[in-house]
């Protein structure tokens, strides 16, 4: 007897349509499993064999071969254990099974027969829709992420025996309804609120300015300064997320299995911020079954790198590509995966390795050598892809508890929002949507100078030595604090305030 | 019998070249020119034995033997001529004479641009190489004035205050001398290379050691000594206790140089030394240039640039008024003068390029 039923696998964030074949056959009881499975697909054998006894069904004491196709596609994954049982059992006669053909099942079984949520449900959806599937069988823990993909029909089931009664007609199930993401938004956890946040006007100015161009930040100062602090409240005055962002963000989340089924979709933007002793491919992704790294996770939201040279040279050189063009390709042997990278960097660090270097109540106790090599671990086109340095300092205790309402997170939000709906409505048409990521024509044309600011430019790199690198980045901060101020024209008072954003440039660093 | 002796001072000459090749001490070369006595050469030392008289080791004796050569010394010197490096011994005529006066004084220097600065009026700039901003400061101010004012600033080339005594002097439009601890194809800090370029260039480069010679723990007390003997006057700006400055001190009080030292907060330990040598009165106190040129009978450079403090707008005439009393963190600048950050920032850029107000590291701001 010979049957097939549709399911699908993943390869990076895309997806692949997967024929599963099954023929059951008079002879000696055996149980094949074909099509360059993983080791997790070859152990359904035995939650196959269990589920289906332990469901109550009669398990085939024949000949069982099972055909992954394509052959020639390496398949991961627990999720091709729903689609088994299902075509083994639609062989026999007996169970009555009248699946309809174009259903694709996915769902890993357990020895009860109960279906188990399986990792990127998202992804898949949107990939299969695409080329023309309509209706799916899921399992029901999944069911939340899909309520967001509309046009198709999509069925939760909790158990084998559920997914037979359906198919026999037994059993009635309704498709998910459609959920509003902009209901689902709400739930979402902000983070940090700025106005918790004591003194400290420098940076938040910055911060604030790296929102709303999404410009990358290093902030540099002595430890317990605030600045983990400060940028975990970084988030909150960050725009919303919109539903086409969301939606892939939440497909990373999905592949990774760091989706919170609850909501079923990514509502806020992610702010991840792994250890410095992470290892380069868990921030790149990678790995022989090509999980999307921290970075990709951070799309759309924010990369934190705290004690930034402490990474390893590798890791950061690493974020080069990712900075410059937002998407990471992972290359292995056997599949070249591009996951999404799109994301803000906000990297911490002290002066030096004792942190104390500039301080004027406490000694540092590193060599010159000490601090110049520490410095010396942010290579030059990493510091060119940082549009913004800026000094944290301590704060003091009067600061600290002193009455004075801070600004929240919400009002400084508001002057976010205005400034990108000002740089979206500038680059419709073009493929960028903010400030930061012009290039070098953009650049040239939305952020022209008069001639005083010509005239600021020069005077400020001849006076205050910055590096010619600099250049470019002053022009795009000057022109988002002019579009924070909702200027059309990059005025004087832009420019230099952007100039005072460039202090790694300065000699007197050394 | 002028013709003869300068032959001679050439034979001697030679010979000083060919030893410093092994990195004999100045005592051990006086000792060996004392046992050849009047007539210095090659040829005449090979005639001795050094071992015996237990002035040089056999490995070294015999080292030596091997590449007494006419041959070997020719190379060496075209070699040195190529690059531009010139030599001056105790047996030439341009010898620096405030180095004669040293009871150790160098035998032979190796030299990168114009000697004749050695003779001039010099005052030496040394220090901690982790100054604060404070010390940063003050040395800069002082060294620009006193640069301008024609004196030649003399320093080590090291991180810190050595350094930032030459650039100031460089960019006040002065002369400098560096002098190193090591060879000139070794430049130690390794960073400082392109700023030893320059002062070869503008100024003076020396060291007493051969070109391949490489930096250790004891050549840079002895370098310390040919800084104090090359200077007039000595400025200490900020030094600690552990500082090697306290070498260049001991010096210059050994060979009677005026030592000029700049008081620094009574607890700050970057200040340590500075504050206890005047303290024991054997450095005059420092607040202003003129402390040091009135010694020199010469009056503050006229070069000196004070800040037109005009054409201000209202936050920065501000600004500039807050700092008059002493160097400020951003936040207290902000929040005692209730200036909007965004409006502050642009302000501190303007006063910055128009040279009246500085960024210091640890966020600090100060008046010029």
């Amino acid at each position: 007897m010979y049957s097939k039923v549709y399911s699908y696998g993943l390869k990076g964030i895309d997806g692949y349509p997967v024929e599963v074949e099954t023929d059951v056959s008079n002879g000696l009881p055996h149980f094949e499993i074909v099509g360059l499975a993983d080791t997790a697909i070859k152990e359904s054998k035995e939650r196959v064999k269990n589920a289906i006894r332990n469901s109550a069904f009669t398990y085939p004491v024949k000949k069982i071969t099972i055909n992954l196709a394509p052959a020639d596609v390496k398949k991961e994954g627990a999720l091709y254990d729903l689609p088994i049982a299902v075509a083994i059992l639609s062989c026999d006669e007996e169970n009555e099974v009248k699946h309809e053909k174009d259903y694709v099942y996915v769902g890993e079984l357990s020895f009860d027969g109960s279906v188990k949520k399986v990792k990127g449900i998202l992804p898949l959806l949107i990939s299969a829709r695409k080329l023309g599937y309509k209706k799916f069988i899921i399992p029901y823990e999944n069911l939340q992420e899909a309520s967001f993909i509309s046009g198709i029909e999509v069925y939760g089931v909790k158990s084998l025996i559920q997914t037979i009664a359906f198919l026999r007609g037994d059993e009635e199930l309704m498709p998910v309804e459609p959920c509003k993401f902009e209901e689902v938004k709400k739930f979402g956890q902000m983070g940090m609120d700025f106005c918790n946040v004591k003194g400290q006007k420098m940076a938040k100015r910055a911060l604030e300015i790296a929102a709303a161009g999404g410009h990358n930040l290093l902030m540099i100062g002595p430890p317990g300064s605030g600045k983990s602090m400060l940028a975990k409240c970084f988030p909150s005055i960050l725009p919303d997320l919109t539903f086409d962002e969301a939606l892939e963000v939440t497909k990373i989340h999905s592949i990774a299995g760091e989706l919170d089924q609850k909501l079923g979709i990514v509502s806020t933007r992610p702010f991840r911020s792994p250890h410095h002793t992470a290892s380069t491919v868990s921030l790149t992704g990678g790995g022989s079954n090509s999980k999307p790294g921290e970075i990709s996770l951070a799309d759309h939201g924010v990369l934190f790198l705290d004690e930034f040279p402490e990474y390893t040279r590798h890791s950061i050189e690493t974020l080069r590509q990712p900075l410059e063009d937002g998407v990471i390709t992972v290359a292995r042997s056997n599949a070249t995966v591009v996951y999404p990278a799109n994301f803000t960097l906000i990297a911490s660090m002290n002066p030096c390795p004792c942190g104390n270097y500039g301080s004027k109540d406490r000694e540092c106790r590193c060599s010159p050598t000490q601090i110049t090599k520490y410095l010396a671990k942010l290579s030059g086109p990493i510091m060119d892809r940082i549009d913004i340095h800026i000094e944290v300092e301590n704060v003091t205790y009067d600061q600290l508890k002193s009455d004075t309402l801070e600004e929240s997170s919400a009002e400084i939000k508001k002057r976010v929002d205005r400034a990108r709906e000002i740089q979206i409505e500038r680059f419709s048409g073009a493929n960028n949507f903010c400030n930061a990521k012009m290039n070098a024509s953009q650049t040239r044309k939305f952020c022209k100078l008069d001639r005083a600011g010509e005239v600021l430019l020069r005077q400020a790199f001849d006076r205050l030595k910055l590096s010619a690198r600099a250049h470019d980045r002053i022009l795009k901060v000057a022109r988002t604090i002019a579009d924070l101020e909702g200027c059309e024209t990059i005025q004087m008072k832009h420019l230099g305030e952007a100039i005072s954003y460039r202090t790694l440039d300065r000699k007197y660093w050394h | 019998m002028s013709e003869k002796k300068s032959k001679r001072d050439d034979e001697k000459r030679d010979l000083i070249i060919f030893l410093s090749q092994f990195d004999l001490s100045s005592s051990k070369i006086e000792q060996i020119l004392d046992k050849l006595g009047e007539k210095a050469t090659i040829e005449k030392f090979k005639k001795f034995n050094f071992v015996k008289d237990k002035i040089l080791t056999s490995t070294t004796y015999s080292k030596i033997i091997e590449n007494a050569d006419e041959v070997v010394l020719k190379t060496y010197l075209s070699n040195l001529e190529n690059r531009g490096i010139k030599i001056v011994t105790k047996a030439d005529e341009n010898y620096p004479k405030k180095l004669l006066e040293l009871p150790d004084s160098p035998y032979i220097l190796y030299y990168m641009g114009d000697l004749s600065l050695a003779d001039e009026p010099s005052l030496a700039v040394v220090g901690t190489r982790k100054p604060t901003n404070y010390g940063k400061l003050n040395t800069e101010k002082i060294v620009r004035e006193v640069a301008g004012a024609g004196v030649v600033i003399v320093s080590g080339l090291a991180y810190g205050v050595d350094s930032i005594g030459h650039r100031a002097c460089l960019e006040a439009g002065g002369k400098t001398i560096a002098v190193l601890g090591c060879g000139f194809d070794n430049i130690y800090p390794a960073e400082h290379t392109s700023l030893a370029k320059e002062i070869a260039q503008k100024g003076l480069l020396i060291s007493e050691y051969r070109p391949k010679m490489k930096a250790t723990k004891y050549t840079f007390p002895t370098r310390n000594r040919i800084i104090a003997g090359l200077s007039d006057g000595v400025f200490i700006s900020e030094a600690g206790f552990k500082s090697g400055t306290i070498h260049t001190k001991d010096f210059a009080l050994d060979y009677g140089r005026n030592i000029y030292s700049l008081p620094g907060n009574v607890d700050s330990i970057a200040s340590e030394l500075t504050n206890d040598i005047i303290k024991r009165g054997h450095a005059s106190m420092v607040t202003r240039s003129s402390d040091i040129l009135e010694d020199y009978h010469l009056e503050e450079g006229v070069e000196q640039t004070k800040m037109a403090i005009d054409g201000l707008s209202e936050d920065e005439e501000k600004i500039v008024e807050y700092l008059k009393s002493g160097a400020k963190t951003i936040d207290q600048l902000t929040e005692n003068l209730e200036i909007s950050i965004n409006n502050f920032n642009t302000c501190l850029t303007t006063l910055e390029i128009r040279g009246i107000i500085r960024r210091m590291s640890g966020g600090y701001i100060s008046l010029n």
